[in-house]
């Protein structure tokens, strides 16, 4: 159950923050169940010898599962999850087991597309260290206030 | 094998139902919600939108071969991910059938440690009916 405040499109304006929501430790054990969803075993995610035989410290969490944590942060706050409209996100840092992920928002422009309000933001998602490991941009459409 | 002859490239579409064993399985991982319904259609279970791209990515990887169709020298690196950028018109639904389409829209030489391109494929995902679904573009980075 996700407690932040919801937003109405009347409060946004560039600069306004998406409430932030952090999320882990990252379980190595989840990444068996995404590599049978994603029906990809990569055994990078999910084999440590093999990783650290290539210079990495642990496995590496699956980039799609990185990525649905961001969404997350952005769906969850929503309305409803589907008034999402667009997402660009870029892989910067490679997320590991027992990492905890912050997720982090700023609206950079409010407007309306066929009568519709939209709110564009940058996204982003940070390890415990500080580190960014996904960045991006959302679109989305928030109600307004009657 | 220079990649660029890749461009315009069609690969072959991947249709699947996405089935409600699999998006339960994910979002449970990630700690989501499910049932995710929340007043778009009673009739029908939503998925959350987290799984589209992931989606789009299982079915990309159902019709690539990176060894075969990239010459991607798996000794040297694996795919890694670039930007990926994904529209929505609506939303999935649990038990659709959705086809997904990817095409080779771009390669980029760059040159960092070592040379690498950046594929780019447009993703187009259709439902039964024909209509769209989603559709965006995943990048690769392989290394040469």
């Amino acid at each position: 159950m996700d407690i932040r405040a919801k937003g109405f499109f009347e409060d946004m304006a560039a600069g306004a923050e998406i409430p932030a929501a952090s999320y882990g430790p990252m379980d190595r054990y989840g990444y068996i169940t995404a590599a049978i969803v994603l029906r990809d075993t990569n055994p990078l995610h999910l084999d440590r010898v093999y990783a650290r035989e290539r210079g990495l410290p642990d496995v590496v969490q699956q980039g799609p599962l990185n990525q649905a944590y961001l969404y997350r942060f952005v769906t969850d706050w929503l309305h409803h999850p589907w008034d999402l409209r667009r997402t660009a996100i870029r892989f910067v840092a490679n997320v590991f087991p027992d990492d905890v992920l912050t997720c982090k928002g700023t609206v950079t422009r409010t407007y309306r597309e066929n009568g519709e309000p939209r709110v564009d933001c940058q996204i982003w998602q940070e390890n415990q260290k500080g580190q960014k490991t996904l960045t991006g941009e959302a679109t989305f459409t928030l109600p307004e206030r009657k | 094998m220079d990649r660029k002859q890749l461009i315009g490239r069609e690969f072959p579409p991947v249709t699947s139902v996405i089935g409600e064993e699999d998006v339960r399985d994910f979002t449970r991982v990630i700690g989501d919600e499910y049932p995710t319904s929340k007043g778009c259609d009673a009739a029908r279970q939503a998925m959350p939108p987290s799984f589209a791209p992931l989606i789009a990515l299982r079915s990309i990887l159902r019709a690539v071969d990176w060894e075969k169709d990239f010459a991607l020298d798996y000794a040297t690196g694996t795919a890694m991910f670039g930007e990926q950028k994904m529209d929505y018109t609506r939303p999935l639904y649990v038990g659709e059938r959705l086809t997904i389409r990817g095409t080779v829209a771009g390669v980029v030489e760059k040159h960092g440690a070592k040379p690498f391109d950046v594929v780019t494929m447009l993703i187009d995902a259709t439902d039964s009916a024909g209509g769209r679904a989603f559709s965006g573009s995943m990048g690769f980075i392989l290394f040469k």
